[in-house]
């Protein structure tokens, strides 16, 4: 049995693996308006089952801070209503997951948009506003 | 009755309500569908260097910026007419430009095999006529072609399936996450682990040959003893399938082989993306990824995020499309520095930062023309309101006399 | 059954009197009495309230004709996938040639329609749920992966 280091540290973090999907409600979002609130609710989440959430300790509303190689975002942190396995969190495709993204091909053009490794903690900060994600000002 | 442009299933019999020259009230559209025809709330207005401009000096500038280019890019056309796409295609040729669109990074892989006929397919007339076995895979249509179940596949009566879905049909959905799809398949969701398909394949393979797999073998086994019994089946590949097994899609070709009375539908998002694949496959044997430079050169190197990453191109011209949304923050990175032209009904996350933008009709409702359905169909979009904006087959044909 | 205190917790509350009402609680009692419309209500056509409009035309939508047989449609759940319709067995019944075959309804006998992306029933007398020979049929609820169709 290793030493839990996470248990000693403020604010612990975790490896999560992560998945991407569409969603209806988020596409109508941004067929109406891409800039605006509604799209940002809908996209910037991360849905993790009920055993993970408890297991890191995240509650349901909670910001979270997500951060790979390719770069890092605050999204919010929703329990997942359906009766999910866990070891696998989701996010509706979107720029806030799209910063997850490697950009590692193999050449053959197409990035791994359904699959992201990611370390995964509690944050204090604003969920990323897109203007960060997208150059714009 | 009108045409949806929300996805791939080109619905064509939905009604709208129009009043002082907008749609106020859309019949039989899907939520996703309402949303599209009645447009976004923010139009594109043409501008140069983010500042207004008329749109005669936006045409000039955009032909500008083409003719001083040495490595220029044609991306998007998945929201656009056939029309406006072979017009993308002359531009692409007369300037000797690389062409690509969504595709590259979606779907194309599997709509190449099918106009190459490499997998059996058929048409959506077909299932709702025929289907007794559905398989979606990889694919949550409910929330992405939100009327594929109920327009064709699982829920209406059809010729030969009279009885209704509880006695006609069965639905399958193999997915890595409980689907809206998944939900509706109840008795048969296959939950894999992310990245599990190949393995999933090969088991079913297995089985399907009579031999026990030693992956899930009971699941397995009841699978491929329903899939042996299907009358006429169909296989909805989904995303979720084709990033899955990219590097090796042969293995999909080999279950079909298995699978006679099997089809196999591509699950396409954009409402004309197939007609782009179409259009450019007819003209250059390619659905993507093209460079024009006297004959048509097909390479992974065209691939619009290959081509971002390794900063080949230096001017790229999006239609309909926005990449600065959809490509890894990663990748589009090398955007800011080149020049972009931006043809576009409503603003993007990519005109925002557009040397060049110019607007254009939203087609299906203020332009008429012809898209491709997900099964090869050609459906006919009208026109609903009646204004100003140029189509963007107009403002492609512009772009080439001012080259 | 929905109540006034319901309906006026949604309710701008700013008593601006735009409807033709005095106040906001007198919109809500005549909200409830069918005797005005939601969209009377012209601040709550704005955006920052799309979300109460929509739960408040939920709210309201069963007394519409469907509480007798006791459907209420979530209309903010609902993506107007159009199963209902199709799998409703009195809409095959009575429209076998457009609803029945998945294709937009070509009569006004149907029981779904979907209106705006979202599904809106009328015609509740003719649901199976209803009248001397009911029966507990559960067709527009099984098609439904968001729960959006509700009998109570």
């Amino acid at each position: 049995m290793g030493i839990d280091i996470g248990k000693f540290l403020k604010n612990p973090e975790f490896e999560i693996l992560i998945t991407t999907y569409r969603d209806i409600f988020q596409v109508e979002a941004l067929e109406r308006d891409r800039f605006g609130e509604d799209y940002k609710k809908l996209s910037a989440v991360i849905t993790m089952s009920k055993n993970d959430m408890q297991k890191m300790g995240f509650k349901s509303g909670d910001r979270v801070k997500l951060s790979n190689n390719y770069g890092s975002v605050v999204v919010e942190v929703k329990e997942s209503k359906k009766n999910e396995p866990g070891g696998l969190a989701f996010m509706i495709n979107s720029p806030w997951s799209n910063i997850l993204i490697s950009g590692e091909t193999d050449g053959k053009g197409i990035p791994e948009f359904k699959h992201i490794t990611a370390k995964i903690s509690l944050s204090k900060e604003e969920i990323t506003p897109v203007t960060e994600i997208t150059f714009h000002k | 009755m009108f045409t949806c442009t929300g996805c791939a299933l080109l619905c064509d019999d939905i009604e709208a309500i129009v009043e002082n020259n907008r749609i106020k009230e859309t019949r039989n559209t899907c939520r996703r569908g309402s949303a599209r025809m009645k447009g976004a709330m923010f139009r594109l207005v043409p501008s140069i260097d983010q500042k207004p401009a008329d749109f005669e000096s936006s045409i000039k500038k955009a032909a500008e910026i083409l003719r001083n280019s040495t490595s220029p890019m044609l991306f998007g056309l998945d929201n656009s007419t056939c029309e406006a796409q072979v017009k993308g295609i002359q531009l692409a040729k007369k300037i000797n430009a690389i062409m690509d669109d969504t595709s590259s990074f979606c779907q194309g892989l599997l709509i190449e095999k099918i106009l190459q006929k490499k997998l059996r397919t058929c048409s959506l007339d077909d299932i709702r006529n025929k289907a007794d076995v559905l398989v979606y895979w990889g694919s949550d249509a409910q929330d992405s072609q939100p009327r594929h179940l109920s327009r064709f596949s699982y829920f209406p009566r059809g010729e030969s399936r009279q009885r209704g879905y509880e006695e006609d049909r069965l639905a399958i959905a193999i997915d890595v996450r409980e689907s809206n799809t998944a939900k509706i398949c109840k008795g048969h969701f296959y939950r894999i682990p992310l990245k599990g398909d190949r393995e999933f394949i090969l088991a079913l393979m297995e089985a399907l040959s009579g031999k026990a797999p030693a992956y899930d073998t009971k699941n397995m086994l009841g699978l491929a003893s329903i899939l042996k019994k299907a009358e006429f089946g169909a296989i909805f590949v989904g995303i979720g399938l084709t990033y899955s097994i990219k590097n090796d899609f042969e293995i999909l070709t080999e279950l079909a082989d298995m699978l006679p009375k099997f089809n196999i539908m591509p699950m396409v998002g954009h409402y004309n993306m197939r007609g782009f694949n179409e259009a450019l496959f007819k003209e250059t044997g390619f659905v993507n990824r093209v460079k024009f430079e006297g004959k048509a050169v097909h390479e992974n190197k065209y691939a619009i995020i290959e081509a971002l990453k390794n900063k080949s191109i230096d001017a790229l011209v999006v239609v309909g499309s926005d990449p600065v949304l959809s490509l890894p923050r990663s990748v589009i990175a090398h955007l800011p520095s080149i020049p972009v032209v931006c043809i576009d009904p409503c603003q993007t996350f990519t005109s925002k930062i557009a040397a060049v933008n110019i607007p254009c009709a939203a087609s299906g409702v203020e332009s008429a023309g012809s898209a491709v359905r997900m099964d090869g169909k050609v459906i006919g979009l009208k026109k609903i309101i009646e204004n100003n904006y140029l189509t963007d087959e107009d403002i492609l044909k512009r772009l080439m006399e001012a080259v | 059954m929905v109540t006034v205190m319901e309906i006026y917790q949604l309710l701008p509350k700013t008593n601006c009197k735009k409807c033709g009402e005095s106040t906001c609680m007198a919109f809500a009692v005549s909200l409830l009495g069918r005797k005005k419309k939601v969209v009377e209500c012209t601040p709550l056509l704005e955006e920052n309230f799309k979300a109460q409009k929509e739960k408040l035309e939920s709210l309201l939508l069963p007394s519409a004709g469907a509480e007798e047989t006791g459907m209420i449609v979530h209309t903010e759940l609902c993506t107007g996938c159009g199963n209902c319709v199709v799998a409703c067995p009195v809409d095959v019944a009575n429209d076998p040639h457009g609803a029945g075959m998945g294709c937009a309804p070509t009569n006004d006998k149907v029981i779904f329609k979907v209106v705006d992306g979202k599904v809106l029933a009328s015609n509740i007398k003719e649901c199976r749920r209803f009248g001397k020979s009911k029966v507990l049929c559960y067709a527009c609820i099984d098609p439904c992966p968001t729960g959006a169709i509700e009998f109570v």
